[in-house]
């Protein structure tokens, strides 16, 4: 019984573990697709979990976050160099 | 292109594969993302241009909806997609056009890559891809005045600094007819599609000219997932 306190802190600091990191899963399509550098993710994770809801992220939810993280006009080619009409 | 870019890419050969299209049911018309990505049929210079928009439109509305939901993590540029004229073609060759802006997070890892590189892990990923969402619609893939297709994918360059302007990398593909059918219908591999079309890229606002890119099979975009991604009610990828 000595060491129940000692195994439900070993089972929490796993459980806290899995949570804040990476599932598995998510690695293995990380480590698969090594082009992709987390896509994403990094807006992604800050739509997640709104005020306490089941994490979801739905389309219009990355519409948002795509404008609330935006760097400003970016410098590109603009199309009239690549395509008429 | 690095050994171990490739060796993942044939890992992926071997996983499954499911083609993916995006339906809209009653009631999810609010979902739909904006028309403003399509250009609209009196921006065109040209008959043929305006003939195709008018006979197609509801097949561009599918493309557009359908990258929409199934690539969330990829943006379509405003009235980008369309039928257009590649730039100084000689004649009014109209190709079937998309222009996507994809979101990831800059990588010390991918710049270290050469610009042929990079344009070819983006080619790998997203061309054979778009080819297939654009030709689903069987009246669209039969149409004869097609001349071929435009796929132009961007990223960002790098981190902006503090106060500084984003800086797009980006390569416009031109794959003739010919080519897509060849592809689509399996007679070559997506490696003779990139031999087959014409490749421009740009750093910024900086022609870098035309690229010789290298392709092979990626499923990135059918297998990739956006974690906790929800589905608008009445869509789904299949």
């Amino acid at each position: 019984m000595r060491r129940d306190p000692l195994r439900w802190l070993l089972i929490s600091g796993v459980l806290v573990a899995t949570a804040a990191c990476a599932t598995g899963e998510e690695w293995t399509t990380w480590k698969s697709h090594s082009t992709h550098f987390a896509s994403g993710e990094h807006m992604f994770f800050s739509v997640r979990n709104r005020e306490g809801n089941e994490a979801k992220v739905t389309r219009q939810d990355i519409a948002l976050a795509r404008d609330e993280a935006w760097w400003g006009k970016p410098i590109t080619v603009g199309q009239e160099q690549i395509l008429e009409r | 292109m690095s050994g171990r870019l490739r060796g993942a890419a044939l890992v992926l050969l071997a996983a499954a594969t499911f083609p993916i299209a995006a339906t809209l049911g009653a009631g999810a018309a609010l979902a739909a993302p904006g028309e403003d990505r399509i250009l609209p049929t009196d921006q065109y210079t040209s008959a043929k241009a305006r003939r195709l928009a008018e006979t197609h439109h509801g097949a561009l509305r599918e493309l557009n909806t359908a990258v929409y939901h199934c690539l969330p993590w990829v943006e379509v540029a405003r009235q980008s997609i369309g039928f257009f004229k590649p730039r100084n073609a000689p004649q009014d060759d109209r190709y079937l056009s998309i222009r996507i802006y994809i979101e990831q997070d800059p990588s010390p890892q991918f710049a270290t890559l050469r610009m042929e590189d990079r344009g070819s892990a983006m080619f790998s990923r997203y061309v054979g891809h778009l080819l297939r969402r654009m030709t689903r619609s069987p009246a669209l893939a039969a149409e004869t005045a097609v001349d071929g297709f435009t796929i132009i994918l961007e990223w960002l360059k790098q981190t902006p600094r503090a106060g500084g302007r984003p800086i797009h990398e980006t390569v416009a593909v031109f794959v003739p007819r010919v080519v897509a059918s060849d592809y689509l219908a399996g007679r070559i591999p997506i490696g003779q599609v990139a031999n087959g079309s014409k490749v421009f890229g740009w750093d910024g606002e900086t022609a870098l000219g035309e690229l010789k890119l290298t392709a092979w099979d990626d499923n990135f975009a059918t297998t990739f997932k956006v974690a906790n991604y929800q589905m608008e009610p009445g869509v789904t990828c299949q």
